[in-house]
């Protein structure tokens, strides 16, 4: 298919969605990424029964944590995809990159910044 | 020791290097901590790309290897290998996917040099936290299970089980086969699809080492590769296989017929059936959907269904017998049944419900009882004693004497059949239809007493005395109510209904009066009314204190009452009866209106003040309802009333307050229909023979209560049926009517009767007549067989589903469903196949419907819901051909003058010995217009089009619009997806592509793998394709299959969970998080602990664990973090 998508998405693979720690995304945050974004099989369809579900209400609390921490909830997002479709695996990643340019730099990036 | 990296990137020829600076990457790489060397190379994949890992690994002593190229789905296990080669454990390498995710994704060339810097970045970070791991090994299950008996399913069993494997072949239908064997010839060669294909069906059934399991699916697949536990369910065929020998004796006796799947509902079926002569197995089968609600609403449970079955076949002495296990009394129900059945007739939904009560008098006009074989009974010796020879105690002496008991009926008059016989009057319920009903019952055995009235002549002890076991009281309700108004009890003129019909039918034809008033709604009124007319009452009136609407009385019992000139007087309520000397002199009523409902229901009459009126008349015949009579209740202490004079009794049992009596019929209910008496014999009937036998009766009682109840999954109701007028019978003319004593019904007529049985929609399938086990001599059917769970252990799994082709009803503009003649693909195999609804005739349908006309122009339409953005976009890659193929047959077939045009989009003629046969057909004259049909049509404009159907379309060679008038359209249409692929992928652990068909591994490299090990595909289910290529998938299948099963084992990734011992808190939330139940907890130690054999490594506890102690290995926390620090480490370091 070879769809053009922002060179700024860079996947990391993981076996499953419910393996994704809340740890992991915090940590993404902590390091500078400006948004994070889980894509999961769709619902109903996860391998490995619900790992997926699991996924998405971690995502919700993760996006309540970085509310609260000022980072903004938005920056975390979770999407779910089939495996087979490739035009909107593009979609999602310029919608997602859109987003994030919109709301700016992470404000820890340049918190860090500011510091040295 | 330290780590050493060595990393690689691959140009790809230009895939990468196109894009990517690859020399700048291995320069970037080069720098990083720990990489002892960085290259790049043009095809990494190639052997020299591979021995250039292997020698650095072993001359810079590398224990780290990190190669950026294309996706790991594709190499990750070629750059393993070549690790392992070099003796480094192949989860020391990473890979880093640097063309699909960068080259051929990514515009701008610094954009891609740089995101290909930072994903090798993250993947030699991530690498330095590596661990050793090692595939664990499985023993692989050597037997083998195909799931779908079509082409590729045959094939691919028949491979294995030559290889020396058990296999076993699930099919979902009744035979193997499939759509193959469905068609008549297969291109290009034309070789007859049932000769080719029946040898392997024969060949399948025959080989040792085919286990063959038909009518069956598969419900759960659970294990792994190499071990898979596969449950079956077994549907019941209800014929047993190995004992029926497939004469089809059972067919031609069977009264169902339905459309038959296998013809494409061109032709019809029975409701046992086989799908074709050539079946295999050879086993019938019986189609069988829940009871038919007309049989569910009988009381008495009569089996309607069945007995209108065999009345359409002119099988009335059947018909009777049927009617006969659940109801002695078919002639006289068939005319006084207040027929619950026939509200729940589903014809009600297409027109008017079927005429079952007419059917049923039809049927017992029709059979003479005297030469009915009486059934064989085993005879016993316990006596029952019945009180009363009403519809209750005549259905509890029939079926208890069938049971073999030593039934006495005593009947306090001298007739026998209670109130049928006194209640019921001759016009409506001729005494011989009676009588000879009565008599086939004493035929068996059944003694009787008449003129012996219970509570005088004989009480319960009399009949203990004489040795019975149990008595049943049907008794009835012979007394009437009162109105109680002045003037009723001691007027000259005055005589109840229940007396009135009681002397009528014993013969008194005495006229009442010149003028009679009827008071009362019910069927008793009505028939008072007529029968003062039949004596020579000159005004006859009846009285009715609520509307028409509310009348219990029959419908058509009113209306004959109105023909004969019987007067209505509706919302009028008695006041008074007048007398003169004595004698009744009129009768004073008061008009009522309706107000709200009462108990029943019903609205409550509410008299109008001022609004008395009399009625002039010399006899009044009160007919507002009956109770029962019985003066001797204080002789009998122990039987218990309930507060409505009524029997009390258990509902379920019959069972009175005294044990060994029961109860039944009016006497219980309070006046009802007759066929609720007989319903309440059947449960008294079932518990007398326990309580005989020595049975828990409150136990049986609680069993009864708790019958599941009935499903609704009928058969469907076909679209478009014609609507058919229910038969009516023809009446006595009323004028004669009204001054004899002859049946008014004059019943159905045999044609008549047969057509309305016809309209049956045979709800319930299989009508259960048992005409089938009649004729079957070899004894293999068996109409109560269940549903069988199987259980089977596997090493692998093939799935050959096979496809489903589109409905073209929803594009109207090719008219499919409209215009009769136009047929789709599968139809068109089914009209040229020799075992067809023609014989293999290529005929289409006259004005009525029947395949009789020879098509002399016909147009094949490609491409239909294939190649179409709004079906499916995908092309179904062998309607060319066949429509090449049905071009050739017609012309062979219907003369060589025949025109056939094809209508294509591209001719796609690309197998062995394909475009030759289309040269061929060019040759013979087939016309091929380039451009797809716009609309199929009969509107003529031209002569030539009357009759027709028009095709109008553009030949985009020509470039002009065009109609063509042809007899016949065929519409190629699509390929698609099993309806329920998406249920049976779940099942299989399996994915569906965007097409609906099952995703194989890798388009190319792995087109008979799933995303599953151990299960493969083959054939159509993976996408549409014709006879050779399913036939090489299968067989490729069928090798991926046995590979396995000859080496007995198969390595299994060691990505599995783990929880650290020394970490683990205990709290076990991960056990409840675990999809496959397979972690516990060990309670000494306090810990949760993995079962490596069940975890399948999704990471589910890792994802939560607290302590973090659960981990998947290979993807532990810390080599996560690795990959995510390595990308945004080096974002700053290559300048973004």
């Amino acid at each position: 298919m070879r769809l053009q998508y922002p060179s700024d998405i860079k996947v990391i693979i993981i076996p499953c969605t419910g393996k994704i720690d809340i740890l992991h995304i915090l940590h993404a945050f902590e390091k500078g990424a400006d948004g994070v974004y889980v894509v999961g099989c769709m619902e109903g369809d996860c391998h490995y029964t619900n790992g997926n579900l699991r996924a998405r209400s971690r995502i919700k609390h993760i996006q309540k944590i970085l509310d609260t921490i000022g980072i903004g909830g938005e920056r975390a997002q979770m999407y779910n995809l089939s495996s087979n479709d490739g035009p909107r695996f593009a979609e999602i990643a310029v919608e997602m990159d859109e987003k994030i340019r919109k709301l700016g730099p992470n404000p820890i990036k340049l918190a860090q910044n500011t510091a040295a | 020791m330290s780590i050493r990296v060595g990393f690689y990137v691959c140009h790809c020829g230009i895939n990468i290097a196109g894009k990517v600076r690859v020399e700048e990457v291995a320069d970037f790489a080069r720098k990083l901590k720990n990489v002892v060397i960085a290259r790049d190379y043009k095809f990494m994949c190639s052997d020299p790309g591979q021995e250039m890992i292997e020698k650095d690994i072993r001359e810079f002593n590398l224990n780290r290897v990190v190669v950026a190229s294309c996706s790991p789905r594709l190499h990750e296990k070629t750059f393993q290998s070549a690790c392992r080669r070099a003796a480094l454990n192949p989860y020391f390498f990473q890979m880093a996917s640097v063309r699909e995710q960068v080259s051929w994704v990514t515009e701008d060339e610094d954009e891609a040099t740089q995101k290909a810097k930072t994903l090798a970045a993250a993947a030699i970070n991530r690498v330095n936290y590596h661990e050793r791991l090692d595939d664990r090994e499985a023993v692989v299950h050597p037997d083998i299970m195909v799931v779908g008996g079509g082409i590729s399913g045959m094939q691919a069993a028949l491979d294995i089980g030559n290889a020396g494997h058990k296999v076993y072949l699930v099919e979902k239908s009744t035979t193997i086969g499939g759509h193959m064997l469905q068609f008549d010839k297969t291109f290009p060669t034309l070789d007859c699809a049932a000769c080719i294909g029946t040898p392997k069906m024969v060949d399948v059934v025959q080989n040792p080492n085919i286990e063959l399991i038909s009518y069956s699916e598969v419900t759960e697949v659970s294990g792994f590769i190499g071990n898979y536990t596969v449950k079956i369910r077994r549907k019941p065929r209800y014929v047993k296989e190995g004992v029926c020998t497939g004469c089809g004796e059972c067919a031609n006796v069977c009264p169902v017929s339905v459309p038959s799947e296998w013809d494409e509902g061109l032709g019809h079926r029975a409701a046992i059936y086989r799908a074709f002569p050539q079946a295999v197995p050879i086993t019938f089968c019986i189609d069988k959907k829940d009871r038919a609600p007309c049989a569910i609403a009988c009381p008495a449970g009569i089996n309607v269904q069945g007995y209108v079955q065999l009345i359409s076949q002119g099988k009335y002495r059947e018909a009777t017998r049927l009617i006969m296990e659940r109801l002695p009394l078919p002639g006289v129900l068939g005319r006084v049944c207040p027929h619950p059945c026939e509200s729940q007739c589903r014809r009600l939904e297409v027109d008017e419900a079927i005429a079952i009560r007419d059917l049923k008098r039809f049927a017992a006009d029709h059979t003479n009882l005297t030469e009915l074989e009486p059934p064989e009974i085993q005879e016993c010796s316990e006596k029952v004693a019945v009180v009363g020879s009403g519809p209750s105690g005549l259905t509890v002496a029939y079926y208890l004497r069938l049971k073999g008991y030593q039934v006495t009926i005593y009947e306090a008059l001298d007739v026998l059949g209670g109130m049928l016989r006194v209640g019921i009057p001759d016009f409506r319920l001729p005494s011989q239809v009676l009588d000879h009903e009565i008599d086939y019952i004493l035929r068996l055995g059944v003694k009787t007493r008449t003129g012996v009235r219970f509570g005088s002549d004989l009480t319960l002890n009399d009949l203990k005395q004489e040795g019975f076991s149990a008595v049943f009281l049907g008794i009835g309700a012979h007394d009437s109510l009162d109105m109680h108004i002045p003037g009723e009890k001691d007027t000259q003129g005055v005589m109840d209904a229940v007396r009135f019909l009681r002397q009528v039918n014993l013969g008194d034809k005495t006229c009442p009066g010149r003028q009679v008033v009827v008071v009362g709604g019910g069927n008793v009124a009505i028939d008072t009314a007529r029968a003062a007319k039949r004596l020579g009452a000159r005004e006859v009136t009846v009285v009715y204190r609520r509307s028409e609407r509310e009348m219990p009385a029959y419908a058509e019992e009113i209306e004959g009452a109105k023909n004969e000139e019987i007067r209505f007087f509706f919302l009028t309520a008695p006041v008074k009866i007048l007398e003169k000397q004595g004698k009744v002199d009129g009768f004073e009523c008061i008009r009522t209106k309706l107000g709200p409902p009462d108990a029943s229901g019903r609205r409550r009459p509410l008299p109008v003040a001022g609004s008395e009126f009399v009625i002039p008349c010399d006899a009044v015949i009160p007919a507002i309802g009956q109770k029962t009579h019985a003066p001797w209740a204080d002789r009998e202490p122990d039987l218990i009333w309930s507060p409505r004079n009524t029997l009390k009794v258990n509902l379920r049992t019959m069972q009175t307050s005294i044990p060994y009596v029961f109860a039944g019929g009016d006497a219980v209910m309070g006046p009802a229909t007759v066929i609720e008496a007989v319903a309440a014999g059947h449960k008294a009937v079932e518990a007398i023979h326990r309580y005989i036998n020595g049975e828990d009766l409150d136990l049986y009682a609680k069993q009864v209560e708790v019958r599941e109840q009935p499903g609704r999954d009928w058969q469907e109701i076909p679209d478009g049926l014609y609507r058919k007028s229910r038969a009516h019978p023809q009446h006595l003319d009323p004028k004669l009517s009204a001054t004899s004593f002859d049946e008014v019904d004059l019943g159905l007529s045999e044609s008549e009767a047969q057509r309305e049985a016809r309209r049956c929609l045979n709800c319930g399938l299989c009508c259960e007549c048992m005409e089938c086990v009649r004729v079957c001599e070899a004894n293999a059917i068996d109409h109560r067989m269940k549903e069988k769970e199987l259980e089977v252990k596997v090493g692998s799994i093939i799935i050959a589903t096979g496809y489903d082709t589109i409905d073209p009803t929803p594009m109207k503009q090719f008219g499919y469903g409209k215009y009769p003649n136009v047929f789709t693909a599968l139809e068109f195999e089914r009209l040229s196949n020799a075992t067809g609804p023609t014989g293999g005739e290529i005929l289409i349908r006259d004005q009525n419907g029947e395949l009789t006309r020879i098509p002399k122009r016909v147009a094949i339409l490609h491409c239909i819901g294939s190649r179409d953005v709004n079906y499916h976009e995908y092309c179904s890659r062998v309607c060319c051909m066949y429509a090449l193929k049905y071009a050739h047959l017609i012309h062979e077939k219907v003369g060589h003058d025949a025109q056939i045009f094809n209508f294509y989009i591209d001719m796609r003629c690309f197998g062995k010995g394909y475009e030759e046969f289309y040269e061929r057909c060019q040759r013979e004259g087939t016309h091929f217009i380039r451009g797809k049909v716009a609309e199929i049509t009969d509107q003529a404009i031209k002569p030539e089009e009357h009759g027709k159907l028009i095709t109008i379309a553009e030949d985009t060679l020509l470039g002009r619009s065009i109609r063509i008038p042809v007899d016949m359209v065929i519409l190629c249409n699509a390929i698609q997806a099993r309806s329920d692929a998406q249920e049976v992928g779940r099942i299989f652990g399996v994915n569906q592509g965007a097409d609906g068909f099952f995703l194989e591994e890798h388009p190319k490299l792995g087109p008979l793998d799933t995303a599953t090990d151990g299960v493969f595909l083959a054939g159509v289910c993976q996408g549409p394709k014709d006879i050779p290529d399913s036939v090489c998938q299968a067989s490729g299948a069928a090798v991926k299959a046995l590979a396995l099963a000859t080496r007995g084992k198969v390595e299994i990734a060691p990505i599995i969970s783990w929880i650290d011992p020394d970490v683990c808190a205990g709290c076990q939330t991960c056990i409840d998080l675990c999809p496959y139940s397979a972690i516990e907890y060990n309670v000494r130690k306090g810990i949760s602990v993995v079962n490596e054999a069940l975890c399948k490594g999704c990471g589910s506890c890792a994802g939560f664990c607290p302590s973090g102690a659960a981990q998947v290995k290979h993807f532990n926390e810390k080599q996560i973090f690795a990959e995510l620090e390595g990308i945004i480490d080096s974002l700053n370091s290559v300048g973004i």
